[in-house]
């Protein structure tokens, strides 16, 4: 999963600075597209795009903070580092509420920006990573028939075979092989590592 | 003189002889006269003295004083002496008539009289002494009138001859030459006044056959004295008796007597003190523009200030690129074989980044210069151009921006380019904020065209936040604010600014959203220099 092609997707009305940053990227090996404004970028966004923004946090029309909030919107993923100018902290403060990865002001230095981009990078490959062993941890769950399911969720609240039993008015032979079910379904050995796995998961199974 | 009595002539009727009194009297009763009676010449001059009749008829053979005895009396005293007076004598000699004429008589009636000739005389001489009367005081009021405006009159007027010499000087001649009207009169005017020789008098022998101008080598008041040609000068150095100067004034109009130039009337003053004033008034008003122009510099670098984050995003910009094209160069030449095309063109990228930068500065270097240029022939699409990339700078958080529309046949504009700029910048950042506030998204719209002849309009729209309903009596006072923060100095400065360009300024409600601002400006004279 880890081999994914990651972009750099530079947001910045400013002709100049988006083709020089364009050059300096591409001469560090990094793949970019570039977008002259936050429309053009939101026209072409999807949510299989892996990388992150380097977006310009002051634009005509719908600026970089706008966004940001429309990207959050629809779940991205997308690490953004911002580039601010004199006098930007504040809405830079807002924008790393907001969810950002880092800004930069500028002029930057290259080492500072590339670091940067590199960070980001990086945390969109773990959150790629993570969401990819949540997805497997969600696909597995599916397999589960309704009956796993329910057991399931009993051994999470913490209930023994015996109570399952009693309340579900099966034997606990029977309980006993479901549970070996899921733990076989859902890949181990350990209890304490189930009831991990589906809480790192439980908001994708309510959003269901 | 005006008493009651006086309305009818007053005639004294003189003569020892009460018969004689009896008929004069019967003569001239009832004919309109009032008549006094004296049997002898004390009585008689007592009368006239008391009376001044118009007449007096005066009998010559009188005891004591006779008749021209009385009449010599009559003549000496001012207060008598212009009665008419009548001999009246048996005597009918030519000695006696030469006699009574030659001590001041005015007629003689041979006695014994005839009714008719005494009345005919005394209607003849009472009317002539009247008419004498009345013109004597008419004369005298019209001297009085002249002395007091020739006395009251603050300039100084002399009376000169041909050759310059003052034959007459008001009080004021006096007291600006510093010394009595009496130590002027007979002094020449050349002499005193300009300390030099009084011009040759040869020139009195040449008129100007031109009728033209004074002579710029000549003295002034010379050319009226010798050729009869009016002058007026302003600012000329006069002397006064002590020597010490003094600027004037004066006008010297010719005295002619017919053809002939007898002289010339100069009225002048002493232009000290209206020469201080005139300098303090253009002391204050040099203050005055000083001040406007500081208060305009002040407000420009204000404006600056406001704009100071704009601004340096503006340098930031192309820095951040050359920074990013100079890494990219660095990598480049470390390849083992660079490619040259790359690197001149990323180069020549760079070239043109450092150009935008300068520009930005330069921009404000024009902006905040101090004081400002002065008036300069314009093109008005430039100027707005400049101010539009200038405002822009702000315009970025509007997403309308601004349009700049001139139409192609507007003329070229005479104004200060800095503050004209600074009054258009101020008006389209105001359009930009009430847009921003209205949360609008359309643009501001600069038009600029023809207002009549000789005057270009620049207007500037917006559909922002509109007037307040105040706006007429308010807007343009200063520390009137509609924004929360702004001193309310904006407008009113604008405004002085545009008064001094010759301009005016104002703004209107347009039909649907947003407020109308505008300036007009003067177009430049058709002279192609």
């Amino acid at each position: 999963m880890s081999d994914i092609q990651q972009t750099v997707y530079v947001v910045e009305d400013d002709e100049a600075v988006r083709d020089s940053l364009e050059l300096l990227l591409k001469s560090d090996g990094k793949s970019v597209k570039t977008y002259p404004s936050a429309t053009d970028f939101l026209r072409d966004y999807s949510e299989d795009m892996a990388g992150c923004i380097v977006l310009d946090i002051r634009m005509p029309g719908m600026d970089g903070m706008e966004l940001q909030k429309k990207l959050n919107a629809r779940h991205s993923l997308l690490p953004i580092i911002f580039v601010t100018g004199h006098g930007d902290v504040p809405l830079a403060v807002d924008a790393m509420k907001e969810g950002a990865v880092d800004f930069i002001q500028k002029p930057y230095r290259e080492e500072a920006l590339l670091e940067k981009i590199e960070a980001a990078l990086e945390q969109d490959r773990e959150q790629r990573k993570t969401l990819s062993e949540r997805q497997e941890i969600v696909r597995r769950i599916k397999t589960l028939t309704p009956r796993e399911t329910e057991i399931m969720e009993r051994m999470i609240a913490g209930q023994a075979n015996k109570v399952i039993a009693i309340e579900l008015d099966i034997s606990q032979r029977t309980v006993e092989i479901h549970r070996s079910r899921v733990m076989h379904k859902m890949g181990t050995h350990s209890l304490a590592h189930l009831v991990r796995m589906v809480l790192s998961v439980k908001d994708l199974i309510d959003d269901r | 003189m005006t008493d009651q009595a006086s309305t009818e002539p007053t005639v004294l009727l003189v003569d020892d002889n009460a018969q004689n009194l009896k008929v004069l009297y019967e003569t001239l009763k009832d004919r309109g006269y009032r008549l006094l009676i004296a049997n002898d010449g004390e009585k008689a001059l007592t009368l006239a003295r008391r009376h001044q009749p118009e007449v007096i008829l005066l009998d010559i053979m009188m005891p004591d004083l006779d008749g021209y005895q009385v009449c010599e009396r009559l003549k000496e005293n001012p207060v008598t002496a212009d009665s008419a007076v009548v001999f009246l004598s048996a005597l009918d000699d030519v000695d006696a008539k030469l006699r009574g004429f030659s001590l001041g008589g005015a007629d003689y009636i041979s006695k014994p009289f005839q009714a008719q000739e005494v009345i005919a005389r005394v209607r003849t001489h009472a009317r002539v002494i009247r008419l004498e009367r009345a013109l004597q005081e008419r004369n005298r009021e019209l001297e009085s009138d002249q002395t007091r405006i020739l006395n009251a009159i603050s300039e100084g007027i002399y009376g000169l001859d041909a050759e310059g010499n003052i034959a007459f000087a008001n009080p004021a001649a006096g007291l600006i030459s510093g010394c009595s009207v009496d130590e002027l009169i007979g002094k020449n005017f050349f002499e005193l006044h300009l300390l030099q020789p009084r011009p040759c008098s040869g020139n009195l022998l040449h008129p100007s056959t031109e009728g033209g101008e004074t002579d710029p080598e000549g003295l002034p008041v010379q050319a009226t004295c010798s050729q009869g040609i009016a002058e007026h000068q302003r600012g000329v150095t006069m002397h006064r008796a002590d020597r010490s100067t003094f600027p004037a004034e004066y006008r010297a109009t010719p005295k002619k007597e017919g053809d002939r130039l007898t002289g010339a009337v100069v009225v002048f003053r002493d232009i000290s003190s209206e020469l201080e004033n005139e300098q303090a008034l253009e002391d204050a008003r040099n203050l005055v523009q000083e001040q406007r122009d500081q208060l305009a510099h002040a407000s420009r670098m204000a404006t600056m200030g406001e704009m100071a984050a704009g601004f340096a995003h503006e340098v930031n910009q192309p820095l951040t690129a050359i920074t990013n094209y100079a890494r990219v160069l660095l990598r480049m030449l470390k390849a083992d074989e660079p490619d040259t095309e790359l690197l001149a063109r990323t180069l020549e990228k760079i070239e043109a980044q450092s150009h935008r930068a300068s520009e930005v500065v330069r921009r404000i270097r024009g902006f905040v210069r101090k004081p400002a240029v002065g008036k300069e022939v314009l093109s008005v699409s430039a100027l707005l151009e400049e101010t539009r990339q200038f405002a822009e700078v702000d315009a970025r958080h509007n997403d309308g921006g601004v349009e700049i529309h001139v139409a192609d046949d507007i003329p070229e504009v005479v104004a200060d380019p800095v503050q004209v700029q600074q009054v258009a910048l101020n008006l389209i950042r105001n359009a930009l904020e009430s847009t921003r506030s209205a949360g609008s998204r359309a643009s501001v719209e600069v038009h600029a065209r023809m207002s009549g002849e000789g005057t270009v309009r620049i207007e500037v729209r917006d559909h922002g936040e509109g007037l307040p309903e105040d706006a007429e009596q308010k807007l343009f006072l200063p520390f009137f604010t509609t924004k929360n923060e702004g001193m309310g100095i904006g407008l009113t400065l604008c405004r002085s600014l545009i008064q001094a360009q010759g301009g005016e300024i104002g703004f209107e409600r347009p039909e649907g959203d947003g407020a109308i601002f505008f300036f007009t400006l003067p177009v430049a004279a058709a002279n192609p220099s």
